[in-house]
């Protein structure tokens, strides 16, 4: 059908039209282009000049020296060990739950995948709000722990940096599990039937053959969750201390209470630094695993 | 049979651990709904004794959710419009012409989705504190749309990549102009991903609260500031209340999303079968 619908198709005189559909593209992509140019790179170009600029004016590195000393470099690196944990409990939890939903039957599939993914388009300060009622010191899980008898409860859970984890986690596992499902869904299966046929046994094949084709998915999935971590601070301000402050949290106080507008400015440059290295691994990781899975393909 | 054996146990144990994981996403949010009609919303769970209270006294004297909730909702609806105007012209640009540097576009629209929000958030406060249009409905609303436009203009991307280019050559052969057809043929076709971006537009603004917290004023706040706020600062159990609310309009949302998803998958096989039989189909090509 599809060649019928062409060959009826009238002849176009095809360098006048180019030229047309140019025309209309541009025009079409001016209020996106101009859009984003004036709210969005503009702003943070002046970012960048505000934390290279003196009160007076002139140019300064002082900002960032003070952006890496003292209470500062440790909100860094608070926020570098924060993200890195919740990195890798999102990471271990999505992995195992993509495994199992990828194994379902689809009916089941589809059941697992809505709780999924409802709970990600619902405000991430309520679900830090549900946390908070569920691990206070009467809360839902000491209770449990305290009728199951474990010795020590009730736990302090909130307010510390096991609550912290414990929210981020939860509010950044649903990107790991779809980016991880999709990666298992996109295993050839004939791949393991194929070590199986050879006397491969179970153990074998998930670490010769599955892992290493899901190997670039997972470090990519885990650097996502890093980096969304890292401009984070909803659940960390709610549930945790003073010790647990991210650059984010910091970066509000200094415009909001402390009208250090300089210094915020700093410490959003050093978070957007730190975005671009992670997205520049995230590129990196991908097109290797591109090209190991043409060579294993050839 | 061992080898049976171990299989099974492995099965039992997985399912086990994941449904733990499943619960440890969706426990938060069923102890919301349940604490909002609890006698005591601070303390226990499971409550002990049922009420009303919490969603009643949302909307008492003196209560600061109505104002916030109004807020949210006006500045969402401006980001709705303005997201689904840049979105529709970015995705036709991007799907229905010859687009230079279209690479360095797609950056572009990439990047608010990529960049910390917390950046973004004070780029916007340097950019509109000056102009002092802090507390400006129009200008959260701005805002929100630098990361609602580009979720908007990646579903209708991929809506109008899926609608079959030939649906709209076949009518301009027979003579369509440029207007009918997109009135008659995209239009339609796109509707469905069109109230998709509308609605996640809707929610992207609803929800964020970066953005918000630095561009609102003491007595302009959105919904998510002013549960933030009483979270920490005043402590106000009717948060409970607008939070189950919340829950219930978001999943009312994406049933809303589904909804309209599945009466537009059937459209365009319809249109197609209807060129079928009209007899454009060569004969002996394939069944009618």
């Amino acid at each position: 059908m599809a060649a019928t619908l062409t060959a009826n198709a009238p002849a176009r005189p095809r360098k006048l039209l180019a030229s047309r559909r140019t025309r209309i593209g541009i025009l079409y992509a001016l209020p996106v282009v101009v859009y984003l140019l004036v709210l969005f790179v503009y702003p943070i170009l002046s970012t960048l000049f505000l934390s290279l600029k003196n009160t007076d004016g002139s140019l300064t590195l002082h900002w960032y020296a003070e952006a890496l000393t003292g209470v500062n470099l440790s909100v860094l690196f608070t926020t570098l060990r924060i993200s890195a944990e919740t990195a890798l409990f999102s990471l271990v939890f999505g992995f195992i739950l993509a495994n199992a939903i990828s194994r379902l039957k689809p009916l089941w599939a589809g059941v697992a995948m809505l709780i999924v993914v409802v709970p990600h388009f619902i405000s991430a300060l309520v679900r830090t709000y549900g946390w908070i009622i569920l691990l206070g010191d009467k809360g839902l899980v000491n209770q449990a722990m305290a009728d199951l008898w474990i010795p020590g409860a009730p736990y302090q859970l909130l307010y510390n940096e096991i609550g912290v984890v414990i929210g981020t986690t939860s509010v950044m596992l649903p990107y790991t599990v779809l980016l991880l499902y999709g990666v298992m869904r996109g295993v050839d299966r004939r791949l393991l039937a194929a070590a199986a046929s050879m006397g491969a046994g179970r153990v074998t094949i998930f670490r010769r053959v599955y892992l290493p084709l899901v190997a670039p998915g997972l470090a990519s999935a885990g650097l996502l969750s890093f980096i969304l971590s890292l401009g984070y601070y909803i659940t960390p301000a709610l549930m945790g201390g003073p010790q647990q402050t991210m650059i984010a949290s910091l970066i509000n106080q200094q415009v909001m209470k402390q009208n250090q507008w300089n210094g915020a400015a700093a410490e959003g440059v050093i978070l957007l630094l730190l975005t671009f290295a992670g997205l520049l691994l995230v590129k990196l990781i991908t097109s290797l695993g591109a090209s190991r899975k043409k060579r294993s393909a050839s | 049979m061992m080898e049976l054996r171990r299989t099974l146990a492995g099965r039992v144990t997985l399912t086990a651990v994941a449904t733990v994981i499943l619960l440890f996403l969706a426990l938060p949010i069923i102890v919301i709904i349940v604490t909002s009609f609890s006698n005591n919303a601070f303390a226990a769970f499971p409550p002990k004794a049922w009420t009303l209270n919490w969603y009643t006294s949302l909307f008492a004297d003196g209560s600061k959710w109505p104002a916030a909730l109004s807020l949210s909702a006006l500045v969402a609806c401006l980001s709705t419009v303005f997201s689904l105007v840049i979105g529709v012209t970015a995705a036709t640009a991007l799907t229905r012409s010859e687009l230079p540097l279209r690479s360095a576009v797609y950056a572009l629209v990439l990047g608010p989705l990529l960049i910390p929000q917390i950046v973004t958030a004070l780029g916007l406060f340097l950019l509109f504190e000056p102009a002092s249009m802090l507390g400006s409905p129009l200008a959260i609303a701005l805002g929100h749309t630098v990361l609602a436009s580009p979720i908007a203009v990646l579903i209708l991307v991929a809506t109008l990549r899926g609608i079959d280019e030939r649906l709209e050559d076949a009518a301009a052969s027979m003579g369509a102009g440029r207007l009918t057809i997109a009135r008659r043929i995209t239009f339609p076709l796109a509707a469905p991903g069109m109230i998709a971006a509308a609605i996640f537009s809707f929610i992207t603004s609803f929800d964020e609260f970066y953005i918000s917290q630095f561009l609102s004023s003491v007595d302009t706040v959105t919904l998510p500031v002013q549960i933030y706020n009483s979270l920490t600062f005043d402590i106000d159990p009717s948060v409970t209340a607008i939070s189950a609310l919340l829950i219930a309009g978001a999943i009312l949302a994406l049933a809303l999303v589904a909804l309209v998803r599945w009466l537009g998958s059937g459209r365009q096989d319809s249109l197609l079968s209807v060129e079928n039989t009209a007899g454009i189909a060569a004969p002996g090509g394939e069944a009618v």
